[in-house]
């Protein structure tokens, strides 16, 4: 008897509330996938190579998986409440008729457990496949074969995943069933108040939109122009500010909503009612709407930063070199590349490079005052002279630091170049060429500079004169990118040997051969080398190379990292926003039911009050949304000044892009919420159609 | 003249074969336009099924009710709807306003549902908040009007757009007794200015004796029937006390 009235009850949950349990098997689903990051082949994949890196990141899974956790409980907290709620009448019978509270307790609490395994019973299957899905397309679109894909199924996550989903659901449920169980009976029984609150004066509303506008302003600029990414004092006074000021906003939001009210005349049937519908929603439910608006713009500016990350990070995938190879011994430097290709013939591995060739990078050594062994101040004259630019600030600032640069030989960087198909530079005795490290320049600064370099500014080096001329270069010298340099000249042969005195690091480059790479991907020719290299013992030489792969790796392995987890975040935080919204839209229009019932017994049609539910939900939810997406705009804006300052900078198409990405997914997500809460008001309403009367 | 309602051997029952209860058991009556009818009898009795048999609310087991010439188990639908918005108007109880919505707002709603012109609606509005005396408090919302203010206001959107006759459910059911006649009065008062047709369920024989006819039902038939003459409304109410007391104790008790 108990046992089935808790099987009907929980059915009957599922049933009346599919919203509340679909966000139960999403949370389920967002629990496994951060916890089951660890077996991505992507992962997997990267843990050769980037152990230390990928370690790192799997020590912080922790953290994002207890910030889940406290944010997925809010959400299902909110949602149970709103279901128990909805039976205290329920309650207060049972108790009524003698029912035993502990009884009550335990049977809400074995119809709550119930639906908690229902949730997981369904969630894991989907969030094993959804998982397994993300990991082939992320592996596809890196390039990595599929082939080598295993299904894997994470007993940790599985385990962790229960255990968060039942503690927090168990948490939420103790403090919930407390609150009721210490209301008297009859407070139970008694029908909650409908809730028709004191409106304040329209003025006062209209005050608060203004000043949440205000606010919201002033946020945004301070963190477009930058001012908040200087301190965190300041950082958290715009915070401060776009939160109260989206408050405001919202609970201003009111008069906005009269003010519609009154002026649109419309001919549509049950304008008015609608209206004060959603003036009341908006006045009453101001600050979960807020909350939701503000979920639903962190959701946007994560997904912004994911995509642009994983964009920008993509950009430079066309390479040259495939190996560089380092020398740790005491040998003589400039016998390295013969040292290096005589052992490599020994170990049978010449023939998979088609190129072997030097970068010698030194340093001016020749001047006994190192301090000013180099001057530059014609450069940076010209750059003063300069309609002042952020790009300009910030290219000054590079150059007041860089007072000793590298030299680099031009007959190599010149092999460089011939690699990549580009044209070799033509240097005079007398003159010298500028590289920047790829990172620290964007396009607008190398223009301003090339223009610059056109003027051949002069520098001197220890006291010789020597002209800047030719463009910025800037391709990569080495296979790895974490050895970049900020400043380097370019000199003739004879210069650099003539400064350096023969002192220099050498790295050997080398090109995979055509033979190597035999027509497989890239990614699977390297790995085979690799295991060659690795058979070929070059430690025991004192040699160390790195691979494009890992080269590649490092990237992907933060690309991966940082927009899975931007984008993930994203989700989750659009997902609460969105079923917040909707459950509390349903429990609002179940709150106001006598309303739909008297305009049943006015005469109105099931069309006409479906049409008025749908036009109120549709309003409903593009409030908070449209406050976002605004809010994004800006959001989005300041996030690449204050973060992304020097990948994205000056780069409108992209924003634009993103920003059009953003949107899209931002409507697909909002349509399929509004659809699903519209289709369940449509459900609700059906069962206010048959009037009966109450005596 | 014609009826505007005729009720032809109308009966409801409830449950299933073996244990089956008759709410009503073949009632049949009519009402002319114009009149202003009382139904009283004790719980149970069967005039709370019949008010909702006309509203639509149930349908009756046999039987048919004719408003019009048009019998209410034809309709469907749309027409369903137009009934319930047009041909009648609605008293309850409990006033059933929208407290989210103003006076003005609340009256206008039926214009709002059947798409009636909002200048027609605006001028019915304006003359019976004047006879209603709800002017001054068109722009409040419910929770701020008094009681028999919100009945007044009910009345007004259940008037509105002119339905051919007024169900009223124990409209005085939730007023003290200062409210209830002041509601009351108005009521006849639309009855005798208006010759608006009003069909009013109660137990209250203080609103009962504003009727001019009063139909008693017992156990889902009609027990008696009371016609208001020429009488004073006290003389009217002394009768319908006689009445509900015999209803009350039966026929050994009394008379």
């Amino acid at each position: 008897m108990f046992s089935n009235l808790v099987l009907r009850n929980s059915r009957r949950n599922r049933k009346e509330n599919g919203l509340f349990f679909a966000s139960l098997v999403i949370s389920i689903v967002a629990f496994y996938i951060i916890l089951s990051i660890s077996r991505q082949d992507v992962m997997i994949f990267l843990q050769k190579m980037e152990s230390d890196a990928v370690n790192r990141l799997m020590a912080m899974i922790p953290i994002f998986y207890g910030m889940t956790l406290v944010i997925l409980f809010f959400l299902i907290y909110f949602a149970s409440k709103f279901q128990l709620e909805r039976r205290r009448h329920e309650f207060g019978v049972c108790l009524m008729l003698g029912m035993r509270r502990g009884k009550l307790f335990g049977m809400l609490m074995a119809e709550d457990f119930h639906n908690s395994i229902l949730a997981l019973a369904v969630g894991l299957p989907v969030a094993v496949l959804l998982s397994e899905l993300i990991s082939l397309v992320t592996a596809k679109a890196v390039g990595m074969g599929i082939v080598g894909h295993k299904f894997t199924l994470s007993i940790p996550a599985v385990f962790w995943t229960m255990a968060g989903f039942l503690a927090i659901k168990l948490a939420a449920f103790l403090i919930l069933s407390g609150k009721i169980s210490r209301q008297e009976v009859g407070g139970l029984l008694a029908d909650t108040p409908e809730g028709a609150k004191k409106q304040r004066p329209s003025a006062v509303y209209a005050l608060s939109a203004a000043a949440g506008v205000g606010l919201l302003a002033a946020a945004y600029s301070m963190a477009i122009r930058g001012t908040s990414w200087q301190q965190i004092g300041m950082m958290a006074l715009t915070l401060l500010m776009g939160l109260t000021g989206t408050l405001l906003l919202f609970y201003g939001m009111g008069a906005v909503v009269s003010l519609l009210l009154k002026r649109e005349k419309s001919r549509q049937k049950l304008h008015t009612f609608n209206f004060r519908q959603i003036q009341e929603s908006v006045i009453h439910q101001s600050a979960s709407m807020a909350i939701s608006s503000l979920l639903i713009l962190a959701a946007l500016c994560c997904f912004g930063a994911g995509v642009a990350i994983a964009r920008t990070n993509n950009q430079s995938d066309a390479h040259v070199l495939d190996y560089t190879f380092e020398d740790h011994s005491s040998e003589p430097p400039e016998q390295f590349l013969s040292r290096l290709q005589n052992l490599l013939e020994q170990k049978g591995v010449r023939d998979q490079f088609s190129e072997l060739f030097e970068m010698k990078i030194g340093r001016i050594r020749i001047a006994d005052d190192h301090k000013n062994a180099f001057r530059m101040e014609p450069l940076m004259k010209a750059l003063e002279s300069l309609p002042e630019s952020e790009n300009r600030d910030m290219l000054i600032n590079r150059f007041s630091v860089s007072d000793n640069p590298y030299l680099l030989c031009l007959s190599d960087y010149n092999k460089l170049l011939e690699l990549a198909g580009k044209p070799a530079l033509q240097l005079g005795a007398d003159e010298a060429a500028v590289y920047m490290g790829s990172d620290f320049v964007n396009e607008a600064q190398a223009e301003i500079l090339s223009r610059i370099f056109s003027e051949k500014p002069e520098v001197q080096i220890d006291g010789s004169t020597f002209f800047l001329t030719g463009e910025l270069q800037t391709a990569d010298i080495v296979t790895d990118r974490s050895i970049t340099i900020l400043f380097a000249l370019i000199v003739p042969d004879e210069v650099f040997d003539y400064y350096t005195r023969q002192q220099y690091s050498v790295y050997v480059n080398a090109v995979l051969s055509e033979d190597a790479i035999g027509g497989d991907s890239l990614m699977n020719a390297i790995s085979r080398v690799n295991t060659l290299l690795d058979g070929a013992a070059l430690e025991d030489s004192w040699i160390e190379y790195e691979s494009y792969l890992q080269n590649i790796g490092r990237q992907l392995f933060y690309m991966v990292a940082a927009s899975y987890i931007t984008i993930y975040l994203a989700i989750i935080f659009l997902v609460i926003a969105n079923t917040v919204m909707g459950v509390q839209f349903l429990m609002g229009q179940q709150k106001t039911s006598r309303r739909y019932k008297t305009l049943v017994r006015l005469g109105a049609s099931y069309e006409t009050l479906c049409k008025s539910a749908r036009k109120q939900i549709s309003w409903y939810f593009s409030l908070p949304v449209a406050v976002a997406a605004v809010s994004s705009l800006f959001g989005v804006k300041a996030l690449f000044a204050g973060l992304l300052a020097s990948r994205t900078e000056g780069n409108d198409a992209e924003m634009l892009i993103i920003s059009a990405a953003m949107i899209l997914l931002l409507c697909v997500v909002e349509y399929i919420y509004m659809t699903a809460v519209k289709r369940s008001s449509d459900r609700y309403l059906l069962t206010k159609m048959v009037p009966e009367r109450e005596e | 003249m014609e009826p505007i309602l005729k009720i032809d051997n109308l009966s409801k029952t409830y449950g299933n074969v073996p244990n089956q209860t008759k709410a009503l058991n073949g009632i049949s009556f009519q009402v002319m336009p114009g009149e202003f009818l009382g139904i009283m009898g004790s719980s149970g009795s069967g005039k709370s099924t019949l008010l909702n048999c006309i509203a639509t609310v149930i349908q009756a087991t046999g039987g048919s009710i004719t408003i019009e010439g048009t019998e209410l188990r034809t309709l469907k639908g749309k027409a369903l709807a137009e009934y319930r918005g047009k041909t009648v108007g609605y008293l309850f109880q409990n006033f059933e306003l929208l407290d989210n919505l103003t006076g003005r707002e609340n009256i206008l709603l039926p214009t709002s549902l059947h798409g009636v012109s909002e200048r027609d609606g605006k001028e019915r509005l304006n003359k019976l908040a004047d006879y209603l005396e709800i002017t001054d408090i068109l722009d409040k919302f419910p929770t701020q009007m008094s009681g028999g203010q919100r009945q007044r206001v009910a009345a007004a959107r259940a008037l509105i757009l002119h339905p051919k006759m007024i169900l009223a459910d124990e409209p005085t059911g939730a007023l003290d007794s200062k409210n209830a006649k002041n509601v009351m009065e108005k009521l006849a008062g639309l009855n005798r200015d208006e010759q608006t047709t009003i069909l009013m369920v109660t137990h209250d024989s203080n609103a009962a004796s504003f009727c001019k006819r009063i139909l008693f039902i017992q156990d889902g038939v009609i027990f008696h029937e009371l016609r208001r003459g020429d009488e004073s409304r006290q003389d009217f109410y002394d009768r319908i006390l006689m009445v509900m007391a015999q209803l009350g104790g039966g026929s050994c008790n009394v008379l």
